[in-house]
């Protein structure tokens, strides 16, 4: 049942790849597709690689690569529970040894990114290759806020990027994850997202994360936050419920690998967002307690009062209070507290308040990574709080 | 004392002392027998409704307490399969999502299924017994039945409401419109009036004086909002639009990923 996990850096070289190795890619357009083409020309020996695209590709304009078409996919921001079911499918019929999935933009990742990916399935003995992107200090909040915290404080994993867009499969992590999906195609639900790490670690598979550097993140096809937050929110607690008979036993994450922290550039005047989101925050305080109310304890709404006297440019949230919502949200989740659809929506202005500490504390010349860091450690610490009030919901908590 | 006196100011005033005499009997007499006969119309009325009302009340016990057992075995059944699990495992992220458990759910539509069969039994064997035993018109049934169903517009309307106030207050907040509460209420209480005038027009109290009410008072309501949205609060309104178009284009900007932070986007959530 270990999960071993390891850093690969982007030196590594290439192995020597035995079998095909199934590169499932998105409905793009003809530039970006001769972009990723070429850089897995230049990653990967194209004689070992079976491009799975969109009807449409002439194979002759490409010499050197074998190509196999799939079913489309609507395109999606993010790796959906039909891509699985497809990318299971392709390697079965095309007889492939590992999968490498990419998502949207994907021609943004460098040959090093692209080459450790597949390496880490085909080389090395991990079930998942999944990537470790460099993003901007101010970027993928959400991930850092609620993924990857959770992930790692309830699946004992330090993946930072539990929702990541391009993964490097084994056959029978793809076979588990297309099990997955198809449970959720069964429900009518093929654009969900699949958590992979999740279900890798109940698995018992070896997870490998990769540094590939920066990559262009895609935006989702809805930019408004209220329907993609409740979302993903939705979707990662609904996992959590369901692989709560693993997550309640006891785990220790594997120690962090020495690595010197990332120097981010100073992160761009976010002044007028801050007082846009702490202005929000109030407005929800004073119109949103009697729904909070039912999820928080009377602690974390003291806490809440005092934040909503704080002006902009001092606004912090405290760690444990952050964490205390999301451990309370996500047990009002599974006890069905109140509508799970206005559970979620109450959920966006805590986490925007949230976002509005972290850039007031990064702007104050903090490390980005080191502040999400510190979160993701309070998580772990605080995890016996969420399992007991998971076991004993009713008990009494000031 | 009282009826001689009554006897008195009904006969003709020029009757005399011995007539007056023998008419009072009389009526005292006609009057005694109405009473009689009404009390007796009553009281066998009531003892032929009564086996009615006794099986009303014995069905719908009895029901309750099967649809106690079915409940409570549901609930240990379903437990044992460990059916929620199951459920969440194959709808994954659902679209309808209820408040409660599923088994929960299982276990309460069961034990209200068996009220309500218990409930209509009840009603039919009442039903049954009034019409066999009723010469007299009564109007005591119909509202009896239609109290049933006006309770359940109640709940309903108090739900549907609730729901939609708690709806309308959290999109109202996430949109960060200031009058979000006033939104919530005026929708809440437009709901609940809509239920009572429902429910006044189920019962068949008022009859057209509620509809008329109704019509009035929500176009008033609608009046009042289109007056208050076109001239007291254009400004405050304008303002609202205008930063939802504006924040709407600033998010659907067609703009390169790789060059947003540099074209101003200084935070992503995703």
């Amino acid at each position: 049942m270990a999960t071993s996990q390891t850093m690969t850096d982007s030196n590594a070289p290439s192995a020597q790849s035995e079998g095909a190795l199934l590169v499932m890619l998105p409905p793009l357009e003809q530039a970006a597709f001769e972009a990723i083409l070429a850089n897995l020309r230049t990653a990967l020996p194209a004689q070992d690689l079976v491009i799975s695209a969109p009807e449409g590709i002439s194979a002759d304009a490409y010499p050197g690569f074998r190509f196999a078409t799939t079913t489309p996919t609507k395109t999606s921001w993010t790796l959906t529970a039909a891509d699985f079911v497809n990318a299971h499918q392709a390697a079965t019929k095309n007889q492939a040894r590992a999968v490498l999935m990419l998502g949207p933009e994907s021609q943004s990742l460098d040959t090093s990114g692209l080459r450790d990916l597949a390496n880490a399935v085909l080389a090395a003995p991990a079930d998942l290759a999944i990537p470790c992107y460099e993003l901007p200090p101010q970027a993928g909040l959400v991930n850092s806020s609620i993924l990857y915290p959770l992930n790692r404080a309830l699946f004992a994993t330090r993946v930072h990027f539990p929702l990541a867009i391009d993964l490097g499969l084994s056959l029978r992590m793809a076979e588990r994850l297309a099990a997955a999906g198809q449970r959720l195609l069964s429900a009518n639900q093929s654009d969900a997202p699949v958590w992979p790490v999740s279900e890798a670690t109940v698995a018992g598979m070896t997870i490998d994360e990769v540094k590939v550097g920066t990559r262009a993140l895609p935006h989702p096809a809805d930019p408004d936050l209220n329907s993609v937050l409740p979302f993903v929110t939705g979707s990662l607690f609904s996992d959590i419920e369901a692989k709560a008979a693993f997550w309640q036993r006891a785990r220790v994450t594997p120690p962090a690998p020495r690595t010197t922290p990332t120097a981010h550039s100073q992160p761009p005047d976010a002044s007028a967002e801050v007082a846009s989101l702490v202005q929000g925050f109030h407005l929800a305080y004073s119109n949103l307690q009697e729904i909070w109310r039912l999820v928080l304890p009377p602690n974390s709404l003291l806490a809440l009062k005092r934040l909503s006297f704080v002006d902009a440019p001092t606004f912090r949230m405290p760690e444990a209070l952050w964490v205390r919502i999301v451990f309370d949200f996500l047990v009002a989740y599974r006890l069905r507290t109140l509508n799970r659809g206005h559970l979620l929506g109450a959920l966006i202005p805590l986490y925007l308040a949230w976002v509005a500490s972290h850039i007031n504390i990064i702007s104050s010349g903090a490390n980005p990574d080191r502040h999400i860091e510190a979160l993701a450690t309070a998580f772990e610490a605080d995890k016996p709080y969420l399992v007991a009030r998971w076991r004993w919901p009713d008990r009494f908590n000031p | 004392m009282m009826f001689n006196i009554l006897a008195t100011m009904i006969q003709t005033p020029s009757g005399l002392p011995q007539q007056v005499y023998a008419d009072n009997a009389t009526i005292w007499r006609h009057m005694s027998d109405a009473l009689h006969q009404s009390l007796y119309r009553v009281l066998s009325l009531l003892i032929a409704v009564l086996p009615g009302i006794l099986a009303f009340f014995v069905a719908l016990g009895v029901f309750t307490l099967i649809g106690m057992a079915i409940s409570a075995v549901l609930r240990w059944g379903l437990s044992l399969i460990n059916f929620d699990n199951r459920l969440v495992r194959y709808r994954a992220t659902g679209d309808w999502t209820p408040a409660t458990s599923p088994t929960a759910i299982v276990a309460r539509v069961s034990f209200w299924g068996c009220v309500l069969l218990g409930l209509m039994i009840g009603v039919s064997a009442f039903d049954a017994s009034y019409a066999t035993a009723a010469t007299l018109p009564i109007s005591l049934l119909p509202y009896l039945t239609h109290a049933v169903g006006a309770i359940f517009l109640l709940i309903a309307g108090t739900l549907i409401a609730r729901f939609l106030a708690r709806s309308v207050l959290i999109g109202a907040v996430n949109a960060q419109l200031q009058y979000a509460r006033f939104l919530s209420l005026g929708v809440k209480w437009l709901v609940l009036v809509l239920t009572a005038a429902m429910i006044l027009d189920h019962l068949e109290i008022g009859g057209v004086v509620v509809s008329l009410a109704f019509g009035i008072l929500f176009g008033g309501i609608v009046l009042t909002l289109s007056l208050a949205v076109g001239l007291g609060s254009r400004d405050l309104v304008s303002r609202s639009l205008e930063n939802r178009v504006e924040r709407a284009s600033e998010h659907s900007a067609e703009v390169p990923p790789a060059t947003r932070s540099e074209t101003g986007e200084t935070i992503r959530h995703f």
